[in-house]
């Protein structure tokens, strides 16, 4: 690895607004999810740990999605420079997106990390019950390859805003991944059928329940009266998967493409 | 050796070109001379790849710079957004390009300590936290500190008092490599006589030339015979002549000025011709 790993992983850990937007923020809605959700459940293990997983899996996603948020800003700014030193230094374009997929997943997981201890001490603070996963190193597994899939989406939209040498929109573009993360964290309340296998960011949330509570996660709308379609876990799981490796083929080719945009053309909404 | 064929540029979907029929060979030291907003920016952004090129080729030692990938120690160049890769404090991103480029970090230390940038300013700021001055110096010196074959300076010498001038033509005089250096002040022939000279009137380059033909060089807003070199400006022939009493190169400090003098045209011709 070259000096480019450890300065980025410790530039990203150290960015205010991922720490603001993926901690700070997502704590906010973890203790709202205790404190004031949470008064309306009854205080027995099963229903614990049901609404614990649930919670886990709706705010997990946002927390990941601001991260991706940040990563997707910080390749946009960087754009130029990473254009430069892809053809003229050692840092090649499948050595870079090596170094920087490798530093910013590691983000990713030091989020989630940061985020899973937070929610089972408040939970427990809130429940007087220690609600840990049923499936830990599944979802570990599962955490892994959201961060593989959110690193590889950030950094598609990045790459195509300036391939296209759109960088006005660069603003709005950077927000998708929180965009998509909200839509997500609705699943609770939103019964998305066919969408959540489709959309990543709930096979995502999906993955995160089951492996948490051991049980197969619904389409959505679980707090609502009515049937629930159960989801295919391996089926989500191929699903992402796919998703995911789309993406990264995707990024080296319009990494090669692209020519990088100035800071000064990207307008700040 | 980088060489420039028929090249053309224009950016987004203007049809006007940045650059046209552009042809050079810049295979030593050489001089990029122009006024503001000439183009010669954009002549170095497309010598690295950095901008479309709508016709016309690259070549560095060979290669078409389309097609370049991880080659390290080719070409290094002191724009602030080629080393904006992370927003690190100036030490670590000194740090970060001599890893890169197999660079001498000491070097670079010691070229911004000549041209008054201290250790102090390293240690706590950003590059976007520095004055012009000081991000010019801090760009310039991880240029050169990469020891690259081409290197391409952009307005080394903006905001630089007189002695830290000479402190930085010194380091260009003795760097072992081609330097393509781009400015639109004219004190520099002084300077760098040795040096191959090119001009940049609105997209055109003109050249080369021999610094040391340009001592003594003056503009004449007429065509003239046996001119050093012919430009256009602003629709008007333009000559670089040895002979006659015309406005001497260096006594414009600034390029800037022919534009000026050009636009004023039969008036500028006058004031031109009136000069002692």
């Amino acid at each position: 690895m070259t000096r480019y790993f450890t300065l980025s992983l410790k530039t990203a850990l150290t960015r205010p607004e991922l720490i603001f937007w993926a901690i700070i923020f997502v704590e906010f809605w973890v203790l709202m999810w205790a404190y004031v959700f949470g008064v309306y459940i009854p205080a027995h293990e099963e229903a614990v740990k049901d609404y614990v997983s649930t919670a886990y899996g709706g705010l997990t996603i946002l927390s990941l999605s601001a991260t991706a948020t940040t990563i997707a800003y910080a390749l946009i700014h960087s754009s130029k420079s990473i254009k430069f030193v892809t053809k003229y230094t050692r840092l090649s374009p499948s050595r870079f997106m090596v170094e920087n997929a490798v530093s910013s997943i590691t983000v990713l997981l030091i989020v989630s990390a940061i985020m899973f201890a937070s929610m089972i001490i408040v939970f427990w603070h809130r429940f007087g019950l220690l609600v840990l996963p049923h499936n830990p190193p599944g979802l570990f597994a599962a955490t892994l390859l959201s961060a593989v899939f959110l690193y590889a989406f950030s950094s598609f939209l990045s790459l195509l805003i300036v391939v296209l040498r759109a960088p006005r929109s660069a603003s709005f573009i950077a927000f998708v991944p929180l965009m998509l993360g909200f839509l997500a964290y609705a699943s609770p309340w939103i019964d998305f059928r066919i969408i959540a296998y489709i959309s990543p960011f709930n096979c995502i949330s999906s993955l995160f329940y089951h492996y948490y509570s051991g049980k197969q996660p619904v389409t959505g709308g679980i707090f609502m009266p009515g049937d629930k379609e159960l989801m295919d876990t391996m089926l989500t799981a191929s699903s992402l998967t796919t998703w995911t490796i789309t993406l990264l083929i995707l990024d080296i080719i319009l990494l090669r493409r692209m020519r990088g945009v100035g800071i000064e053309e990207i307008r700040i909404v | 050796m980088i060489e420039v064929v028929d090249l053309e540029v224009s950016y987004g979907r203007s049809r006007k070109p940045v650059l046209r029929n552009v042809n050079a060979v810049f295979d030593r030291k050489s001089l990029v001379l122009g006024p503001n907003g000439s183009g010669k920016t954009t002549l170095f952004r497309a010598l690295c790849g950095l901008t479309s090129i709508r016709r016309g080729r690259i070549l560095i030692d060979g290669l078409d710079v389309e097609r370049i990938y991880a080659k390290t120690g080719l070409i290094m160049v002191n724009f602030p957004e080629v080393l904006s890769l992370l927003p690190v404090k100036i030490h670590d991103l000194i740090s970060l390009y001599a890893d890169l480029t197999g660079g001498d970090k000491a070097f670079a230390y010691r070229v911004l300590a000549d041209l008054g940038v201290g250790e102090e300013i390293l240690r706590s700021r950003r590059l976007h936290e520095l004055s012009a001055g000081q991000l010019k110096a801090v760009c310039t010196a991880i240029a050169l500190s990469a020891h690259a074959k081409h290197v391409l300076l952009d307005e080394p010498f903006e905001q630089l008092d007189p002695a830290r001038k000479s402190r930085l033509i010194r380091y260009l005089a003795d760097y072992d490599g081609i330097i393509i250096l781009n400015t639109h002040e004219t004190w520099l022939v002084r300077s760098l006589e040795d040096w191959r000279a090119f001009f940049m009137f609105e997209g055109v380059l003109y050249g080369p030339v021999l610094v040391k033909e340009l001592l003594e060089a003056r503009f004449s807003l007429r065509e003239e015979a046996n001119p050093i070199m012919r430009m256009m400006i602003s629709g008007r022939a333009v000559s670089l002549v040895k002979d006659g009493g015309r406005m001497p190169l260096l006594s414009l400090e600034s390029l800037d000025r022919v534009y000026e003098l050009a636009l004023e045209g039969e008036r500028g011709d006058e004031i031109l011709h009136a000069q002692p």
